[in-house]
């Protein structure tokens, strides 16, 4: 048998392009996953950047996970450790206050109190409130996006499905949800809560990955996106994979391979092989062919129609919208090598508190503030930073006493207005990150030991993300659902027959979730039958 | 007989009148009670400086919806439409100008002045604004549906609508959902690249709003603004308050009674329904219903009280967003100011906006973030008296004066620092030092000049924190949602008490539809 004949060829190993290979194996495929690099995970990776310190490089949370895969891949049986993140700490801009919310329900209302204790009165019917809408919302993470633009009986069930759970809501539920899908995350959070750091903290999930401002209408659908997550069973609670999210890849990779999916790791995939409309495979960087009467790509919808195949022989209208699906990446990473555990000005000493997040976002115009500078082309002087200290969680990541800290940071956008990124500019804006840390932990210039920073240009170079735009694609309105990534191209096929998407490029969404991936592979087998 | 009247309609702004004239058409005895002196609330043509008779509020007609026209008759009430060759006029601050005609050849060529790539893409863009402008109107006088009828498959308006859409091709609709709720930025760099074209093209769209260019949802303000028409403009001979009397006319002509100087301090409520008002004179009159032209939280608040309301309705009132950033310079000129570009009067005869680019707008709106008024205003301005002389009047008819009515933004309602009757001079100076940049010397052509500011619009026009459109037209405060949800079909919680203005859907700006629709709902009760 040709050992270079497959069933199915997934490109891209990222976490979407490993699930798919996990679901498309387990239906019998023989199937094969084709990384770039020299390690899979793509955007989920941990590496040993410097000696003995290893990074959550990209990605560092996951939260929104999908049930689902766990059960259906047995990922606990290979080794899938998620350990709560159970805090979450705002410093005031000075640094020498802060906000504390932790699993103690009581301490933490006390805690808000001394903000606002109209926020502390607010803040349980919140989080209830929330929990229900992520319930409700949760929902279509599962569905194919139906077309309600055809009279196909299919797409017509599916919206009459869709239609039946959402009018299954209470009329209050879904007026709430119709104001998140379309209000500001700064309004909606306005109209609980008063004190600043509490705002801008929640807030600031509703501009994860987004280059919008907390006061741009579409942000709150964002915040409630990041409230879909749930881990075992608790809603709104993020967690760190042990090994960091590399770990998580790992689990998957050896959940696909128990499978007996394959897994090739530098092996870049140049070009789709195509013929008559249908494919027959792909060609490597290396000029290697390998067949497969199945390709799914994982890769980003640029990358998956305008670069993979020829966009000649695809419709105008679909690449069109590909080149006009906003991809403009607008978050940068910069991971730290600590020689020892850093203090908090607020709150001396080392303990628990350190192992949760800690949020950068003093207050709603700090955040906003930011923003305006990337809306004009420059990175934000004073970033939104969210920060972990993944050995703080998980010893292994670094050497004894000694500490790795992650911070993903807002805004740093891709294009800049004065040219290109150059090393000067990446290493300046790494010291805006530390001058903005410094003020939270005052000795954490004397204990950096290395630092990798990294701007949307280098996730494209590295990962090959398009614009290194974390979620594939700007999660608005005009691109989510049936839009994603393109009108009638939201259902994982594409106009070549056997090619296939899989990735945070398609509904719904990005974010460590698995759920394109696992949809897209679904959607693949069901034809293939 | 205790019930005198079947309707009171608080307020003789543009919708108050509409809802009254269609009920006194379809035989309800109505009153109309107006707290100002003048009626048209915002649709007023006032003689604020002698001779000079100004639109203080609204000044565009191009929305009014035709099928009011017609059915109220207005025409034969006296009411004359004029539209001038131009559509906008952008004067930029490098001396040069971009004219948009109505005749899209000439427009072209203008335009290539810019980018003739952006010509070339002209009559496109414009077919499908007024594509989607058009799927729009049919919204317009529409009952927002009932979402609880929904769950009983009650979709009778709403259903023939949706698919009329849907046969009009799957295309046009999927593309719709798309670009209604972007930002207008992404949906003009979609188009075009010329900063003058895109900046003047987007002020449409944050208009009476506190978004700037990129907020989502900017652009579905885009297409409202463009319903009459890719930027079209239709004046009123005499002024806009002209429309506003001749709807008093035919309301009068059906014995309606309409009263001014006659502010409203209470809606009388007994039992959970409106029975009537109470004058700030003490007066008391009853009437089966009661339909307020007045914005919600006014309404609601100011009128009914919160002891008549229920915690969850009252957030809700609460939570409405209003927050005004429109302010008005108002300013009598002896001569035709001297514009970039030195344009001839054909090219003034429409739409004036200083707006050179997305940017620029962007940065007037960030000020207003913060509670500051913009530094470089966005500026949209009117000369009437170009086609219409007979706005002057007496012996100033003659001297060759103008008006030019200058609307601004950013000048938000709630300033972090200091007040409004304060900063209101330093507001002037900005203005007018934004006029220079367009109109060099126009500071020593002034006769007279009125500022507004949005206190002012609250104090003198009683629109809540001075939001011109009775709340924001933000993608969350519209249709379902607007003014609050469970309550966007003109009915209260309070029974027979009606909302009949911009509050209600479809919103803001001269278009009947929230006065003809509450009417209509009124009557099908």
């Amino acid at each position: 048998m040709n050992t270079n004949q497959y069933d199915a060829i997934v490109i891209g190993g990222g976490h979407n392009g490993l699930v798919a290979a996990g679901y498309l194996a387990r239906a019998g495929k023989k199937t094969l996953v084709l990384e770039k690099r020299y390690l899979v995970g793509g955007a989920s990776v941990t590496e040993e950047v410097f000696p003995g310190f290893k990074f959550t490089v990209f990605s560092y949370v996951v939260s929104l996970f999908r049930p689902e895969i766990i059960r259906d891949l047995n990922l606990p049986a290979h080794g899938l450790t998620i350990l709560p993140l159970e805090s979450t700490l705002t410093p005031t801009y000075d640094g020498r206050d802060c906000l504390y919310r932790d699993g103690d329900h009581y301490q933490t209302l006390r805690n808000i109190a001394r903000f606002s204790q109209r926020d502390a009165d607010a803040y349980d019917e919140y989080a209830r409130y929330m929990y229900f809408m992520a319930k409700a919302v949760r929902y279509i993470l599962g569905v194919i996006p139906p077309d309600p633009t055809t009279f196909n009986p299919k797409d017509l069930k599916g919206l009459l499905d869709m239609a039946r759970h959402f009018l299954g809501l209470s009329q209050d539920q879904l007026y709430v949800l119709a104001k998140l899908m379309t209000m500001s995350a700064a309004d909606f959070v306005e109209q609980w809560f008063e004190s600043e750091p509490l705002k801008a903290t929640l807030s600031a999930s509703g501009i994860i990955g987004t280059f919008l401002g907390p006061r741009s209408p579409g942000t709150a659908y964002v915040l409630l996106h990041h409230y879909m997550g749930e881990i075992d069973g608790a809603y709104r609670a993020w967690g760190f994979h042990k090994g960091g999210t590399g770990g998580l890849a790992q689990v998957l990779a050896r959940a696909a391979e128990a499978q007996g999916a394959e897994i090739r790791c530098n092996a870049g995939v140049a070009q789709v092989l195509t013929k008559g409309g249908r494919t027959s495979g792909v060609v490597l960087e290396n000029g290697d062919e390998i067949h497969a009467p199945l390709v799914l790509s994982s890769l980003d919808p640029k990358q998956t129609f305008l670069r993979l195949v020829d966009p000649n022989q695809l419709p105008d209208d679909l690449v069109g919208a590909v080149r006009r699906f906003q991809t403009l990446g607008s978050s940068g990473k910069v991971n730290l090598a600590l020689d020892r555990a850093p203090e908090l000005a607020s709150r001396p000493g080392v303990g628990r508190h350190l192992a949760g997040a800690i949020s950068m976002s003093p207050n709603l115009d700090y955040i906003e503030r930011a923003y305006d500078d990337a809306k004009y082309g420059n990175f934000s002087r004073e970033p939104y930073v969210d920060v972990i200290i993944p050995s703080m969680i998980d010893p292994d990541m670094a050497p004894p006493g000694k500490h790795v800290m992650s911070c993903f940071v807002q805004y740093a956008p891709y294009k800049l207005a004065d040219g290109e990124w150059t090393d000067e500019k990446r290493e300046a804006f790494g010291d805006a990150v530390v001058n903005v840390l410094e003020r939270a932990f005052p000795d954490i210039r004397d204990i950096i030991l290395h630092r990798q920073v990294l701007t949307p240009v280098d996730v494209e170079r590295i990962t090959g993300i398009t614009q290194g735009n974390i979620f594939h694609g700007e999660l608005n309105l005009s691109q989510l659902f049936f839009l994603r990534p393109a009108a009638g191209y939201a259902k994982y096929r594409t106009p070549i027959k056997g090619y296939y998407q899989c990735g945070s490029g398609t509904h719904p969404g990005g974010g460590i979730m698995g759920a394109p991936g696992r949809l897209g592979a679904l959607e693949a087998l069901k034809d293939a039958r | 007989m205790n019930d005198k009247f079947d309707a009171i309609v608080i307020g003789a702004g543009h919708n108050g009148l509409v809802a009254a004239a269609t009920l006194a058409m379809a035989g309800k005895r109505v009153l109309v009670v107006e707290k100002r002196d003048v009626i048209g609330g915002a649709a007023a043509t006032e003689e604020i400086f002698p001779g000079h008779h100004v639109d203080t509020g609204g000044a565009d007609a191009s929305l009014l919806q035709e099928e009011i026209i017609q059915r109220l008759n207005l025409q034969q009430h006296g009411l004359q439409f004029h539209e001038g060759p131009a559509l906008l006029f952008a004067p930029q601050p490098d001396g040069r100008a971009l004219t948009i005609w109505r005749d899209d050849a000439r427009t072209a060529a203008e335009i290539t002045r810019f980018s003739a790539r952006d010509a070339a893409q002209w009559p496109a863009f414009r077919r499908q604004v007024e594509r989607f402008a058009g799927m729009l109107r049919e919204m317009l006088l529409l009952t927002p549906p009932d979402l609880a009828g929904l769950q009983r498959g009650d979709l009778m308006s709403w259903g023939p609508l949706a698919l009329r859409i849907r046969r009009q091709g799957g295309e046009d609709m999927m593309e719709l959902f798309r670009v209604l709720p972007m930002a207008v930025q992404a949906y003009l760099d979609e188009w075009f690249e010329s900063d003058a074209l895109k900046g003047a093209l987007g002020g449409s769209a944050v208009t009476g709003t506190a978004l700037g260019p990129r907020s989502g949802g900017t652009n579905l303000m885009f297409l409202y603004q463009n319903l009459g028409g890719l930027l079209n403009h239709r004046f009123i001979t005499g002024g806009i308050g002209r429309l506003s009397e001749s709807l008093a006319a035919v309301a009068k002509a059906h014995d309606a009674t309409i009263r001014t100087g006659a502010g409203v301090e209470q809606i009388l409520i007994e039992n959970g329904a409106a029975v009537g008002v109470r004058l700030e004179s003490g007066e008391e009159i009853r009437s089966r219903v009661v339909m307020s032209n007045a914005d919600p939280r006014r309404t609601l608040f100011g009128m009914v009280g919160p002891q008549h309301l229920e915690p969850n309705v009252m957030r809700s009132v609460r939570n409405i967003i209003y927050r005004g950033t429109t302010a008005r310079l108002n300013l009598a000129v002896n001569g035709l100011p001297a514009f970039a570009g030195q344009p001839n009067e054909e090219q003034l005869s429409g739409r004036i906006r200083l707006s050179p680019s997305l940017d620029y707008l962007e940065r007037a709106y960030d000020a207003s973030k913060y509670g500051r008024c913009s530094e470089h205003p966005y500026l949209e301005i009117f000369i009437p008296t170009i086609r219409d002389r007979s706005l002057i009047t007496g012996p100033q008819a003659k001297n060759g004066h103008h008006i030019l009515t200058a609307t601004m933004q950013y000048a938000p309602y709630a300033l972090r620092e200091g007040g409004w009757p304060t900063a209101a001079e330093a507001l002037t100076t900005t203005f007018l030092d934004a006029l220079e940049t367009i109109a060099p010397g126009i500071r020593r052509q002034i006769v007279h000049q009125r500022l507004t500011t949005p206190l002012d619009y609250e104090c003198d026009y009683h629109l809540t924190e001075g939001s011109i459109y009775h709340g924001q037209m933000g993608l969350d405060q519209m249709l379902v949602m607007r003014p609050i949800p469970e309550w966007s079909r003109y009915e209260t919680p309070i029974r027979n008490l009606y909302l009949c203005g911009a509050g209600a859907h479809p919103g803001g700006g001269i278009t009947g539809a929230p006065g003809y629709n509450a009417a209509r709902a009124l009557l099908h009760s």
